[in-house]
């Protein structure tokens, strides 16, 4: 059986066109420049976890506490602010909060071979309500010259998107192209494997957390500067969202297979039901389920694809 | 052999679920010293009185029913995240049932029961059936399930007003003790049972440690998960019965959030998320140190004039469950540097 | 060994038990302790409200517990309600999430002698000896309506954005706003209720589709103090300042900005520090038996005489704040 090398991201890019070729039809409201920027702008903070997230799951581990870390780097971020710090130091400060909260799970993970999932539960919960007991649930108000960095609304949302784009972009690359890139689909595939031919896997592990842990940072970032307030409950149920997009846009849950760019398209699908949603004049209590579908129909998918190769495989065993 | 006698000590001694033990008895002294006190209307008030003791049993049994409905799946090295979800989905439907379709409580409890092992059944088919990745399947189940709850209901319609027979069974006692504690009890015992004295807890077991090999040595993998994963779904349907007892009243919202704290409990009992290593005691133990720490903080006038009791409990037993994880691997740890050496 | 370490085994435990047995702290001796719990208690407007309860608190020489969800949790007031129970606090107040789900745990504290009140939002009338009510329901709703058709010439379409569909007083609100609507401005069209789940970012993004999706949109109604400045960022995203009006209930400290930019047009709402005040000052009245059911008014401190309505306590009229006067209020 012939097998096309990026089969599963066309597909899901196919239904993404499907969507928004129905709205195109039923709803072309939906296409309005302002609108579609601000859509794409509240959905950056998403798309930038995201990427964190494939890079972890494709070592094959997962990291369940990035809402967590996601809220802590926005609130911490904004208490700097707040506190006088300049717009500019905020985007390294982000990053160092979340690389060092990466950089604890991946000493518990890679470290001591802890499971991730249990590791990461544990700081999801430890994250979420310690935050809680600090700030009782609080919003913190940013001083003027934080939102869209001091500059108009448009000009903000559009350095914002260019970012955003760039920096996916440079990932996209690296995870192809750089030598660590090729690394985290190594551990994945086979840690022995990749130990016999010299890699470091725990080395690589580790990093791929502090990557996300960094990345997540930066995303909070880009969350707090686009509204003058943060709220502590900002990153509540993002990890579900965000593992969800990888598992839809083609990352295999069992590591060292999948794209970056299929992970984004798959964040873009889920991001369209809302909307989407709304513009067909539906329910909105219809979102969750559909989402859950489109989970199980992605990996059903996936599922039945395994099925027909292993059957089409000359069996060995 | 001359360390025969100390060494079967120290295996008792160093058994996680004694660990737990003693973790357990030394909170609940703690609290029942520094939790237990006499109000201004010279009541005895706080953590030794009868009442809260009961109090906590309550509030553990919901989770600690999702916890044991997880304990075979995780023994497969399975997960299942949708069991809350499941849980508010079957509220809903147990709402509708009597509410809307109008039958009466000895029609609308086993159908709702037969709901959730529908419920079980959709992960079953995904997960035995096609071999599916239980974590990705129950991430999906996850989101429909509570997604058709609130759709069933808008979102916004809350059933109320069940008869008092029905809602004696999560506030009354029976027996003297609270009614739900005898549900807890029976399914303990009956998961007990299973996991540990049956032929099919062994085939659980053995999934757990090498599917494959499973199969190779003749357990019928397929059959074995299906059942774990109907079960589970059984436990969650009765687990909605409990709440929606005790709260009287069932929404779409209802536990919310709860398959993080069964997780949880399951994993600081001590079951290997990769499967084949754990108990049901554990399990249990795991429950009980989690509420007695939640609710014995509660009684805390420290803690209450913080006005925190959640959250400083949260933010214990994550970090207990790392500590839990950490003192799991020092063995390991100890042998791996001593073979370096 | 083996009986050495069983008797040192069996000590370690006996010992703590009477260590436990003998000491039994006394909790706050003479003072009474009134508990307020809030839907949420990261919510600005809850928090102006402790503020005011502290005030009274204060003056009262009682003390104050505010405790509550994060997120505005049904099950969680429960719990929390418990803990207080076998406290033996002296008296309960509850902004009740979900007007039943509350009330069986209430009656319970009822039962063991403890006071119980709500405010804000009720619980079933039977679980509690009186409701502090802030504005009735239809009076908050009626003066939201008649705003919304005063900036819209009472024609065209308006939408909402509520917390969560399953909260008691917004449900309320709600249909309150659908019957005036139906009554006296038959020219306005209520095109969708969106809920929030009092998140602000998600208000905004919300609003936005709301905008897009209905061209004619003339304004957005917020019945959630998050929902108002989510709502107004929207309409400032989306450029259409002006064309598409917002009001809703909040505090004036979160929109002073978008009411002087002129994005939000009114911000409806009482005085919530009042709100703390007089709740705590009733639930204190009724602890010492000077408040008592069939009441017909009822002294509250520097706030002066409350009229009590059989068995609510009424706070007011709700306030209307807008560019001209937001500046003279700060909460």
């Amino acid at each position: 059986m012939k097998d096309w090398r990026y089969r599963r991201e066309l597909a899901v890019a196919a239904l993404l066109g499907c969507i928004l070729l129905g709205l195109a039809i039923w709803a072309p409201a939906f296409y309005q420049a302002q609108p579609l920027l601000s859509l794409a702008t509240r959905e950056a903070p998403s798309l930038i976890v995201t990427c964190g997230m494939v890079i972890v799951i494709l070592t094959r581990q997962i990291d369940i506490s990035v809402g967590s870390m996601f809220s802590v780097c926005g609130v911490v971020c904004g208490l700097l602010a707040a506190s006088g710090w300049p717009v500019w130091s905020l985007l390294p400060a982000g990053v160092v909060i979340g690389g060092a909260m990466g950089a604890v799970n991946g000493v518990f993970i890679a470290g001591l071979g802890l499971p991730s999932i249990v590791v990461t539960l544990a700081m999801l919960v430890a994250l979420r309500q310690g935050l809680n007991l600090f700030r009782q649930g609080e919003f913190v108000t940013l001083p003027d010259g934080v939102q869209w960095f001091g500059m108009s609304q448009v000009h903000g949302q559009i350095v914002v998107l260019c970012a955003t784009g760039v920096l996916v972009a440079l990932l996209a690359y690296g995870l192809q192209r750089i030598s660590l890139g090729r690394h985290f689909y190594a551990v994945g595939s086979d840690a022995e494997a990749s130990r016999l031919a010299g890699l470091k896997p725990r080395r690589v592990t580790f990093l791929a957390f502090v990557f996300l842990g960094a990345l997540t940072g930066i995303a909070a970032m880009v969350n707090v500067v686009q509204s003058p307030q943060v709220q502590p409950l900002s990153g509540y149920g993002m990890e579900l969202k965000v593992i969800a997009a990888v598992v839809v846009g083609g990352v295999a849950i069992s590591g060292g297979r999948g794209y970056l760019w299929g992970a984004a398209v798959g964040l873009l699908l889920l991001a369209c039901i809302s909307p989407a949603l709304v513009y067909l004049h539906m329910e909105a209590y219809w979102e969750k389920a559909f989402q859950g579908a489109i989970i199980l129909v992605a990996v059903l998918a996936e599922g039945l694809r395994a099925r027909s190769a292993r059957r089409h495989r000359t069996d060995f065993s | 052999m001359k360390f025969s006698a100390g060494s079967a000590w120290r295996r008792i001694l160093f058994r996680h679920e004694m660990l737990l033990l003693v973790v357990l008895i030394v909170e609940w002294l703690l609290f029942l010293h520094f939790g237990t006190m006499t109000n201004r209307r010279g009541v005895t008030v706080g953590f030794g009185t009868l009442d809260r003791q009961f109090d906590i049993l309550r509030h553990s049994c919901e989770i600690g029913l999702l916890a044991l409905a997880l304990t075979p799946i995780i023994l497969t090295a399975g997960i299942d995240l949708s069991v809350a979800s499941l849980l508010g989905l079957c509220a809903i439907v147990f709402g509708q049932l009597t509410h809307d379709v109008g039958l009466p409580l000895s029609l609308a409890i086993p159908l709702t029961l037969l709901a959730g092992g529908l419920g079980g059944a959709v992960n079953a088919g995904l997960i035995a059936g096609l071999r599916l990745p239980p974590l990705i399947v129950t991430l999906g189940t996850y989101s429909l399930f509570r997604g058709l709850a609130e759709a069933m209901t808008g979102g916004a319609v809350t059933y109320t007003q069940f008869p008092s027979g029905f809602l004696a069974l999560g506030q009354g006692r029976w027996l003297g003790v609270p009614a739900q504690a005898w549900i807890f009890v029976g399914v303990a015992v009956g998961m007990w049972m299973l996991v540990h004295r049956s032929v099919a807890g062994r085939f659980i077991r053995v999934i757990g440690f090498a599917p494959e090999g499973a199969q190779y040595a003749g357990v019928r993998v397929g059959k074995c998960l299906t059942f774990v994963y109907v079960l589970a779904g059984l436990v969650s349907a009765a687990a909605a019965l409990v709440y929606t007892a005790r709260l009287g009243q069932a929404k779409a919202d209802a536990a919310v959030g709860y398959e993080l704290y069964a997780i949880t409990a399951v994993v600081l009992g001590g079951t290997s998320i990769f499967g084949g290593k754990g108990s049901v005691t554990g399990t249990l133990l795991g429950v009980a140190v989690i509420a007695v720490l939640k609710n014995g903080l509660a009684t805390l006038p420290v803690v209450i004039r913080m006005n925190s009791a959640e959250e400083l409990s949260g933010l214990l037993t994550g970090g207990l469950l790392l500590f839990a994880l950490v003192i799991g691997m020092l063995p390991k740890l100890l042998s791996a540097v001593c073979i370096r050496r | 060994m083996t009986f050495r370490f069983r008797t040192g085994f069996f000590l370690s435990i006996l010992v703590p038990v009477f260590l436990a047995a003998s000491a039994s702290t006394v909790l706050a001796q003479g003072k009474a302790m009134i508990a307020l719990m809030p839907k949420s208690k990261g919510n600005a407007y809850f928090i102006s409200c402790k503020a005011g309860a502290d005030k009274a608190a204060k003056e009262l020489g009682v003390e104050l517990l505010f405790d509550g969800p994060v997120d505005a949790n049904a099950a969680r007031q429960n719990e929390i309600v418990e803990n207080w129970i076998t406290l033996g606090v002296d008296a309960i107040a509850v902004a009740a999430e979900n007007k039943e789900g509350i009330s069986t745990v209430l009656r319970k504290a009822q039962k063991q002698g403890i006071k119980v009140l709500t405010y804000d939002a009720d619980s079933l009338p039977d679980a509690r000896s009186f409701f502090v009510n802030q504005a009735t329901p239809e009076g908050i709703a009626n003066a939201l309506m008649d705003e919304a058709a005063r900036l819209c010439n009472s024609t065209g379409q308006f939408a909402i954005l509520s917390a969560s569909l399953t909260a008691g007083n917004q449900r309320e609100w709600q249909m309150y706003i659908e019957k005036r609507l139906a009554e006296k401005y038959p020219q306005m069209t209520l095109v969708a209720v969106r809920p929030c789940d009092d998140l602000k970012d998600r208000a905004q993004s919300e609003a936005t589709a709301l905008m897009s999706a209905n061209p004619e949109l003339k304004l957005l109604m917020a019945i959630c103090s998050p929902a108002v400045p989510g709502a107004a960022e929207a309409v400032k995203q989306a450029g259409r300042v002006g064309s598409v009006k917002v009001i809703g209930l909040g505090l004036p400290n979160e929109n002073r900005r978008y009411v002087k930019e002129g994005v939000t047009q009114t911000v409806v709402l009482w005085k919530t520090e009042d709100l703390g005040y007089l709740t705590v000052y009733a639930a204190n009245a009724l602890v010492n038996g000077t408040l008592k059911p069939g009441a017909t008014s009822f002294k509250a401190g520097s706030l002066g005489e409350f009229a009590v309505d059989k068995d609510q306590i009424l706070l007011g009229t709700p306030f209307l704040f807008n560019k001209t006067n937001i500046d003279d209020y700060n909460f």
